[in-house]
């Protein structure tokens, strides 16, 4: 089926009974999309290497990641914006790997919203409905069905110069759902706004997603946006997918080196398995001896491995409690984070370690400058990940 | 008091800033104005004092028909030609904008060879070729060499104006469904509106009055300038204030109803580019 027929009056149902754009949207289930082993190379980089990648029918996706690692170049090769070296693409079951992009229905926020500066609000809702014959009337009550939703009713045939950054974002996403599409691509569509209005959008976006039930794909590089918002993560590293799974699995149990690094705020100690007994693993680092839980991973004795510990577990230390690991750092800095201040520590092997304390800066301060602590957390909240080190 | 000094100045300023803008458009008009004056002037020489009115070089003009002919020649080959380039032109700057290819960096400088080469070369160059091909004379042969010339302006200036667009806005047409064409003429040719129409109305102008390679191709079909010019040859008649006097009303026509017409859209342009 081509997917711009949907769209056509005549063979839509929901143009002909009036049904809403929600309830319609609802009615299709059991759509979803397939990426499977797809790669793109330029010349002797891997822009994308095998990345493989299923998305439920309504969920959230957030892929994550630093500048490079691929996550727009995906996002444009789902769209058929770009090509691929190798591998497939399946939108409800149907391969588009070759479909040209505006037969897609694969509509994409831009990050710089991309509207057409000639054409007022309502002509750039309208656009991808009055590309096909079209019943006026129909495209009509759709804008204002969309506008409504959007909160543009009043701004129709304002032209985009004169919308605020908000506003035009507001626009690209309606211009997006006209069409009924059964997945949105969004491509970093916040960074172009200011933080305050950031914050309530991402509010907006998650409501509206479960409002539609369609899938949303949403390229970020800001955890926060990726976190709050979507019902699963990927974490994208130089052209691979590092991890997929939900906000608290990546929080909690960082599958890399990488994503431990690039998510929260972790601090790693590589070192080796000296010893493996029935609860516990334990590793020598540079820093001193540490002890880990038991997971899923097994390690034997003389293993390479990396200890993970999020900067919110550590605590000044009580001493000698059992079932804690311990370190000596000397106090280098502050930083003050409104509800939070941040330790900067040196170890005496010249590393830096962070810790997150929930206080008031006046109770840190009293700690001076230069001070040599010891920190300790518990044992459960040491993560263990395997050899990972290039 | 020396508020009121500090006002005297602006004042005077004021007063000198006006004058000297007077002057200027006075330098600029005169010659205008006279030639205009001068087309309804009774005695054959242009001298003051002025003797009386007539229409008598315009009676001359329109019996002699010569000039009105080759006018008529001009008003023909100028808009095609102008027509024709700025579309060529479109299409070559929309390709240069788009695409990436190997030879870009040539072609584009090759695009712009026929400004560099002096016209009375390429003058020469056009009749020897035309005449091998048995097309010299012709008001077609003009028109040919008039694209030619016409086409690196047109480029240049539609390029400029499509290098402003937003990188984006195509993609997004595509991606909402639009096919090549579609995106091409909803979208690309309504932001390129004001470098076409300024390239158009540039070309038009050139070929108007560009007379060293006209002279050369023309043959027995001389368009306006090449008239001119044998016109004065021949003899000094006041028929030729009474053309340019036509002709200057023309562009004037002309210059007022784009203006009219695209300013609104110009205007509407620059702040939209700017906004993005």
């Amino acid at each position: 089926m081509n997917p711009l027929s949907a769209a056509k009056p005549q063979s839509n149902p929901s143009l002909q009974t009036g049904v809403p754009l929600t309830e319609n949207a609802i009615a299709a289930t059991a759509h979803d999309l397939e990426i499977r082993g797809v790669s793109k190379q330029f010349g002797s980089l891997m822009v994308l290497n095998n990345i493989n990648l299923s998305v439920k029918a309504g969920e959230f996706i957030a892929i994550m990641g630093p500048s490079g690692c691929g996550k727009t170049t995906l996002l444009r090769i789902i769209a058929g914006l770009e090509g691929m070296t190798s591998g497939e693409i399946r939108l409800q079951g149907k391969d588009i790997t070759h479909l040209p992009v505006h037969r897609r229905n694969t509509p994409m926020v831009w990050q710089s919203f991309a509207l057409f500066p000639h054409l007022n609000v309502q002509q750039n809702i309208t656009f991808g409905l009055t590309l096909i014959p079209h019943n006026r009337a129909d495209v009509k009550r759709k804008v204002q069905e969309v506008a409504k939703m959007m909160h543009l009713e009043t701004m129709l045939n304002r032209p985009i110069s004169q919308l605020s950054g908000g506003q035009k974002q507001r626009v690209a996403i309606a211009r997006a759902l006209i069409t009924e599409p059964k997945i949105l691509l969004l491509d970093e569509p916040m960074s172009a706004l200011d933080p305050h209005l950031r914050v309530r959008m991402q509010g907006e976006l998650k409501r509206l997603q479960q409002t539609l039930d369609i899938s949303f794909i949403y390229v970020t590089h800001n955890q926060n946006e990726a976190f709050s918002m979507a019902d699963r993560v990927v974490v994208m590293n130089q052209g691979n997918i590092d991890q997929v799974g939900t906000p608290t699995e990546i929080y909690s149990r960082p599958a890399t080196h990488f994503v431990a690094e690039f998510v929260g705020n972790n601090n790693l100690f590589d070192g080796e398995v000296v010893s493996v007994s029935e609860k516990t693993v334990t590793v020598s680092c540079p820093q001193g001896r540490m002890q880990a839980l038991w997971h899923e991973q097994p390690h034997q004795v003389g293993d390479r491995v990396t200890v993970v510990v999020p900067a919110e577990r550590l605590s000044l230390a009580s001493a000698g409690t059992p079932g804690e690991n311990t370190i000596n750092a000397t106090l280098r800095g502050f930083e003050f984070m409104g509800s939070q201040v941040i330790y900067f520590l040196e170890t005496d092997t010249g590393y830096e370690v962070r810790m997150i304390r929930q206080e008031a800066l006046d109770q840190s301060l009293s700690i001076p400058i230069n001070s040599k602590l010891q920190l300790s957390w518990k044992i459960q909240d040491t993560i263990l990940l395997g050899e990972q080190i290039q | 008091m020396s508020t009121q000094r500090k006002q005297g100045i602006d004042l005077g300023l004021a007063i000198a800033g006006w004058g000297y803008l007077l002057l200027g458009f006075l330098f600029l008009m005169l010659p205008i104005v006279t030639l205009i004056a001068f087309s309804f002037e009774d005695a054959r020489f242009p001298t003051f004092p002025w003797t009386g009115w007539t229409m008598r070089w315009y009676q001359e003009l329109l019996s002699d028909g010569r000039l009105l002919q080759s006018l008529q020649r001009s008003l023909i080959v100028s808009p095609l030609a102008a027509a024709i380039a700025t579309v060529i032109g479109f299409f070559a700057a929309y390709a240069l904008n788009r695409f990436n290819f190997p030879g870009k960096n040539l072609l584009s400088t090759l695009f712009i060879v026929p400004i560099l080469v002096p016209p009375l070369i390429l003058g020469v160059a056009f009749l020897g070729l035309l005449s091998r091909l048995n097309l010299q004379g012709q008001v077609f042969s003009i028109l040919l060499t008039h694209v030619v010339i016409l086409m690196p302006t047109a480029i240049a200036l539609i390029s400029l104006r499509l290098a402003q667009m937003p990188k984006d806005i195509e993609e997004a047409a595509w991606n909402l469904g639009a096919n090549e064409w579609q995106a091409l003429y909803r979208v690309i040719l309504p932001w390129a509106i004001p470098g076409i129409a300024g390239a158009w109305l540039l070309a038009f102008t050139f070929s108007f009055d560009e007379f060293i390679i006209a002279w050369f191709v023309s043959g027995f079909q001389p368009t306006l300038p090449v008239s001119i010019y044998t016109f004065l040859g021949a003899n000094l008649s006041p028929s030729l204030n009474a053309i340019g006097t036509i002709v200057f009303g023309i562009s004037v026509v002309l210059l007022t109803g784009v203006e009219l017409l695209l300013l609104p859209l110009l205007l509407d342009g620059r702040s939209s580019s700017r906004e993005m």
